[in-house]
């Protein structure tokens, strides 16, 4: 009777959602100091999506045990921002927290974008929605939700809400969440091989991306600026800066809550601009490629 | 002499016979046989729905009989293919069909180094670099193919975008399908990997080779 619930759990998994897999370990080798960290990253994992999401976790980190240039400070900063952003605030996860909070707790009411909510449905649903959004020019508008337990039909609400979890990993915004993350790891990954002393401060340009909304996107614009400009240029060796990380500091201190990102800009290129000339002929052959 | 008595009894007999063909196809484990029977069921049940003029049945099961022609000519082309890249040029093209176009702008990452490998790739056009090794890919290449077989299911290497282009793209969940669907198929797959597999480490030890051949050429300091 087992195999026969286990086979019918498997063919419709991908309807039901059901995560029957074990509580994924910590990685081998890892840091004793670190393990609370890991193992409270793990557990928030679970919750927010389940067993299987939270082994993504740990093959992740695992690329980053015993590894040259990773000490346990760095290794703890990696698994904590790691497990933050994994576990990203969509409207489910909101939904997920609010019927975790005591029945008195107050309503909340939180702005998103349009796309927002649409992209934490399943992106077979959600990329037709948002083509007749976007042919409306509503994909941007800002749109309010209201989270509350005040009422039954309120926390009905917040169930069939967070019970969109067994989607979430085919969502628009997984897709996203997925790849910026990949590419976190991989510019930390860089940083450890082209320029070590960068690397811890390039593991912190995580906090630069937060939240949901507007403060998400321009955050996510502004990381993606500073990488793109700076650190993905000097591991190319495009551009030789020979202070990866105080740059990195310094654009980041010059980004404010600008959608146009005029002052990040002007600053990337100052930094840029300093750079000896020299470096230039290195920069033209980087980009003509092998 | 009454013929709608005689188109009765011919309509319960073919529907007798076509349930023999349902019942046969229902015990078909794999694919290119499950067809076959469809097909037959098909022929069988428009036959017998003619002397009763059921036109209902007549336009279904004519529909269902082209899609299973289809599927069935799909999967036969495919082992076909597989079978002759295998005796071949070890190519993946015969995978085309099954794959997902995706436009690629410049600077794009289509998968990073350490990543849980979950798809192959096939270039279509523009330029894609690996960055760790700086190699660029060839127009036509696959990257990924072995990444199904491998047990660690990493990528080895990250690959970008150096110039927008196209590519193919087909989940490992979607071979894995046509593996179970088609043991034929399955079987030459395996051979073609293995094929290409050797041929890389052909390559490699060549290159080795060839290394130690220049560092033995290359003059000895006093």
């Amino acid at each position: 009777m087992a195999g026969v619930l286990s086979s019918l759990r498997y063919l419709l998994a991908d309807v039901i959602g059901d995560d029957d897999a074990a509580t994924p370990l910590l990685p081998e080798g890892s840091p004793d100091a670190i393990a609370p960290v890991v193992s409270e990253g793990i557990h928030l994992l679970i919750d927010y999506q389940g067993p299987s999401y939270a082994q993504l976790y740990v093959d992740r980190l695992r690329r980053f045990v015993g590894r040259a240039g990773v000490d346990d400070a760095m290794f703890g900063e990696i698994a904590r921002l790691m497990a933050n952003r994994m576990s990203y605030e969509d409207p489910i996860r909101i939904a997920q927290l609010k019927l975790g909070e005591a029945d008195a707790a107050p309503d909340d009411v939180r702005q998103f974008r349009i796309d927002e909510l649409v992209g934490a449905l399943p992106t077979a649903v959600a990329d037709p929605i948002l083509g007749v959004l976007d042919y409306l020019g509503w994909v941007h508008k800002p749109v309010s939700i209201r989270f509350s337990k005040a009422s039954r039909w309120g926390i009905r609400r917040l169930k069939i809400e967070a019970s969109l979890r067994r989607w979430r990993l085919f969502s628009v915004r997984y897709g996203d969440e997925r790849a910026w993350v990949e590419r976190w790891l991989h510019m930390i990954d860089r940083a450890l091989v082209k320029q070590p002393a960068a690397a811890p401060q390039i593991v912190q340009t995580a906090t630069m991306v937060q939240g949901y909304g507007d403060p998400y996107r321009l955050g996510m614009a502004d990381w993606h600026l500073i990488i793109d400009g700076l650190a993905k240029p000097t591991f190319d060796s495009a551009l030789a800066l020979p202070d990866l990380a105080g740059a990195v500091a310094e654009a980041r201190a010059a980004a404010c809550p600008d959608s146009r990102q005029v002052a990040l800009k002007r600053k990337i290129d100052e930094i840029r601009a300093r750079v000896p000339s020299e470096a230039q002929p290195a920069l033209a052959d980087a980009r003509t490629g092998p | 002499m009454d013929s709608s008595h005689l188109a009765e009894h011919a309509g319960t007999a073919g529907a007798l016979f076509a349930s023999v063909f349902v019942v046969a196809s229902t015990t078909m484990r794999t694919m290119i046989p499950l067809r076959v029977f469809g097909i037959l069921t098909n022929i069988v049940l428009i036959s017998t729905a003619i002397p009763t003029h059921n036109y209902l049945i007549i336009l279904v099961q004519s529909g269902v009989l082209v899609l299973n022609s289809y599927r069935l000519h799909q999967m036969l082309q495919l082992v076909r293919d597989v079978k002759k890249s295998v005796n071949g040029d070890l190519s993946m093209e015969w995978l085309k069909p099954f794959m997902t176009e995706h436009k690629c702008a410049a600077g794009q990452a289509l998968f990073y180094k350490g990543e849980k490998a979950e798809s192959m790739l096939y270039i279509v056009s523009g330029r894609f670099r690996l960055v760790e090794s700086g190699i660029e890919m060839p127009i036509g290449a696959i990257v990924g193919e072995l990444g199904m077989l491998s047990p660690s299911n990493t990528r080895t290497q990250t690959l970008e975008c150096v110039e927008a282009g196209t590519i193919l793209s087909v989940s490992y969940t979607k071979v894995e399908e046509l593996y179970v669907q088609n043991p034929e198929f399955g079987f030459y797959f395996l051979r073609l990997a293995s094929a290409r597999l050797f041929q890389n480490i052909d390559t490699l030890e060549q290159r080795l080779a060839q290394q130690a051949a220049l560092a033995s050429s290359a003059p000895t300091p006093a």
